[in-house]
Formats: C-alpha cells, structure tokens, sequence
C-alpha cells in the first residue's frame, strides 16, 4: 500500500498500526510524538490500536516546550530566608539556581565562598585545585575535615558541598591553572562569574587576564596576616586588577601566607564577601565592588573603600593592550616548595 | 553554523520583548546544507502554558507551520525560545524536553535588558553542544546562502 507520511510518499508499506509505523521510521521518544491522521488528531493512546491503511495522510511531530522547574516544598523551605526578600524572592533563587560559578583555588578564601554559594543554592559550582589537604589548612579552610587530611581538595570540597546541599552540582578540575589550561576551564561550563581564591601572584595575574580576554566578571581577593583586600571586575564597567597593579612583585618583596602567616578567619571574612558579591551580580542588584577596592584590617577592624579608575596604559584592558594572549608570570622560587 | 538575517532577529526579540515577563516561543525554517543551516522564515508561535517560566507550542499551530514550510520547500530547523529573566542556555527541562536531535535549539535572553543574547543549542540524549549563529545584516539571507 502507499501512504503520506509528513508530506512524503511511503510506498510498499505493509498495513501496521501508528505505533508500529512510528518505530518501522526509527522515530525516537515516540511518546513525545503528537500525530494527526488524515488531518485528526489521535491521541497518544490510541496510537497502539489505530491502523493505517492505503491512501491515509499521516502527520507527526514532537512535542516543543521547556522551562524552569518549580521549586520542590523542600526547597522552598531550604531558601525561604531568601525568598522572602524583596531582591530576591522565587525570581532570584531560579537566577541563582541557574548559574554557574568557578572558585578558583579552594583554600583560605575559596573555601568559604563555595561553601556559602552552595548553601544558597548555585546551580553549578566549580572547583579548581590541584593540591591536597594538608594538616596546616584546617586552621581556615573549613570546606575541609581533619578526616580529609590526604586528600584532593576538589574531592573534599564536592563532598562538604553535597552534605550541605544536594542541589548543587560541582564541577571538579584537579588541575593547576595555567595559561594553557584556564580559558578551557572556564568555557568548560560557560561559568558567569569566577572566584580568585588563589594563594600566589601569579595566579590572580592569570584570572585575571583569562577574565578580562573571555569577558567574564570575577572577584578579586587577597589575605596576609591580618589584612585583606578585595575588588570586582566586571567587564566594561570597571578597572581590572592589572589596572592597579601592573605586575606581580618582585620575588622576595612581597611574602606569602606560609611564610608570613594568616589570621584564619581572614579567608572567611573576604571570602564571603566574594560571595556576596557573586550573589549580588547573579541577581543584579546593589553595588558591587567595581571601581573600587575594599580593604580590611583586622586589628583596628577597619573596612575602607578606595575609589580605583580605569588606567587607560592598562597592558589588558586599556586603549592600546600588548597583552594579547594567555601567559605564566613566573612563580617566585620560594613559593614553589 | 546557524544563519539569520538582522530582521528575523529582531522580529524574534520584537515578539520576546512583548511578551516579557512571560516566555515566548516559535519555529524556525530554511534550508539545511551539511554545516549550514540558513533561516528564511520564523514562525512565531503562541505559548501554551502562558508563563514565565514554561513554554509549550500548540500542536495544532506547529502543523499549521509545518504544512506552510512543507508548501514553501523550506525545512523545519527547529525552534525558538525566550528566557526572560535567565541566562542563554538550556534549562535542565529544556534539555529533558528536547526530543528532537536533529533540531536547532534557540534561546533569546532578556536577563541583560540592554543586551539581549541568542544562542543556538543542539541537544541529544541530554548532552548539550552550542551551535554558532550568525546575524547577517538586511532583510534577506539570499547572501548568506553562499558563505
């Protein structure tokens, strides 16, 4: 017999049922299928019982929709204390749920970050750390256990994130970020905002540059002794961290927190601050720390807000940039231990 | 690579923006040649569910286009749809509700209000692949069909 599938003859078809013919054309998820016989609708149930026979006209296509699933009761309750506010409300959590934010490095500051977006129900969080848990990092960074000592810390920080909320979904990278792997990484899961929690110059260099050549907003912070100090680059809005400091110091000039030491609670108070700053560009609104840098002192618990332009011989993100690609700035000697 | 010309874009953001906070939805026609699929005719469609958050076409509207495509040798692409409030990218229902492989998934985003982002997904057995669009300026896409 022939038949009219889609506007197409079929010729030499044996006479089967609409279920039958939907699997002779290799149709997937047929019950996704909605079907019109000579013009008529059939429904889905009785697709089975239907048969087609010579002549007949048959149409089909799939069904087309989408959308944000509903928050479950369970999590109404998990983020009512968002919810309720007004500058966030259910609107909010869904633009919370829907993102996706890189914490680079998951010590002293990355480690409280993560920790308070995964609490507030970030869709999809990446981890980026090479190292492993040592004895010496549980005095502040408390994503990790006494328990965990030996072990990844990308692996301890999933696992800390999926005790608290098994909503999140982490992304782990056991990797160093280097030139070669860092755009990669953050295109991996088109991350809309990154967290500089890493520990060493070069580094934040690195994020830096990676960020300002993907356009992408990330946050800024560093920690030493007692002291702290943060900003947010947003692209086009804002000075990046090379507008302020063009370089990293020279080896020896500036010390690191092992040889230096830190107030661990140093890590918590600028790393929820990256946080904040995270939820706020998530959910669009307040002020972020663009334009200015925010700098803490513990001893006399001074927070003080320097205003910070553009600096138009910016080598990245100024009028005529020389840095045009992704590169290393070399890791002082004694950081490397 | 996915080409249209600057008017459907604006007709598709046009519909996106009249409809904001609620999601709109469409389909999209034109010829498919191996690595390029050229739109030529958008169809914008009425969304179902009348939310914010959801969509879903009115079968009896998506025959009605697809007859119209089939009269006028043009192929369906795919489909069409905006996130008022949320980023370019497909939602985890968005994704479980993408049966068909051989379609272009299109996202407009109104999150950004000055800066509305389309991009193009191609979805199957639930993993997600961007698929580059390409805005060509003026009415018709004839030129783009010789990229």
């Amino acid at each position: 017999m022939e038949i009219t599938v889609n506007g197409k003859k079929v010729n030499d078809i044996a006479e089967v049922s609409v279920e039958a013919l939907l699997e002779l054309l290799k149709v997937e998820s047929p019950q996704y299928v909605t079907v019109q016989l000579n013009g008529e609708f059939l429904e889905r149930d009785a697709f089975s019982a239907t048969t087609v026979v010579n002549g007949d006209e048959v149409e089909f296509l799939y069904f087309m929709g989408g959308g944000d699933l509903a928050f479950t009761n369970e999590q109404m309750e998990r983020y009512s204390r968002h919810i309720i506010l007004k500058d966030v409300g259910v609107k909010g959590q869904k633009k919370i749920r829907n993102a996706k934010v890189l914490v680079i490095g998951t010590g002293g500051l990355g480690a409280p970050a993560a920790m308070y977006l995964a609490a507030a129900g970030l869709g999809t969080i990446g981890l980026a750390d090479f190292d492993v848990v040592e004895l010496s990092n549980l005095q502040r960074q408390i994503i990790h256990s006494t328990a965990d000592v030996g072990k990844p810390k990308v692996q301890s920080g999933q696992e800390t994130i999926a005790a608290l909320n098994p909503d999140v979904r982490v992304v782990t990278y056991q990797e160093r970020v280097t030139a070669a792997n860092i755009a990669e990484i953050i295109r991996d899961q088109d991350y809309d905002f990154i967290i500089d929690g890493v520990d060493n110059f070069p580094a934040k260099f690195l994020i830096n540059d990676a960020c300002v050549l993907l356009q992408k907003p990330f946050s800024h912070a560093g920690i030493i002794r007692f002291f702290g100090q943060t900003m947010t680059y947003v692209p086009g809005a804002g000075p990046c961290y090379r507008c302020l400091f063009d370089a990293p110091p020279p080896p020896g000039v500036a010390p690191t927190c092992r040889e230096a030491g830190v107030l661990g609670v140093m890590g918590g108070i600028l790393g929820t601050i990256q946080a904040t700053e995270a939820l706020k560009y998530i959910l669009g609104f307040g002020e972020l720390l663009t334009g200015a840098i925010l700098t803490f002192d513990a001893t006399t618990m001074d927070f003080r807000r320097v205003k910070i332009s553009r600096n138009r011989k910016c080598r990245i993100c100024g009028e005529n940039p020389t840095i045009l690609e992704l590169f290393d700035e070399e890791l002082p000697v004694c950081e490397t231990r | 690579m996915l080409v249209l010309s600057r008017s459907h874009y604006q007709e598709m953001l046009d519909q996106a923006r009249s409809g904001s906070p609620k999601e709109v939805c469409g389909l999209i026609a034109g010829e498919d040649k191996a690595q390029l699929r050229v739109i030529k005719k958008i169809y914008p469609l009425k969304n179902m569910d009348d939310s914010a958050e959801h969509f879903a076409m009115d079968p009896r509207e998506q025959f009605t286009a697809v007859k119209d495509m089939r009269y006028n040798k043009l192929t369906l692409l795919g489909n069409y749809h905006s996130h008022p409030a949320s980023p370019a990218r497909p939602s985890q229902e968005d994704i479980r509700l993408a049966f068909d492989a051989g379609a272009s998934y299109l996202i407009l985003s109104l999150a950004q209000e000055q800066a509305p982002v389309l991009r193009g997904f191609r979805i199957q057995n639930g993993e997600v692949e961007e698929e580059t669009i390409k805005i060509v300026e003026g009415n018709e896409t004839d030129g783009a069909s010789r990229l």
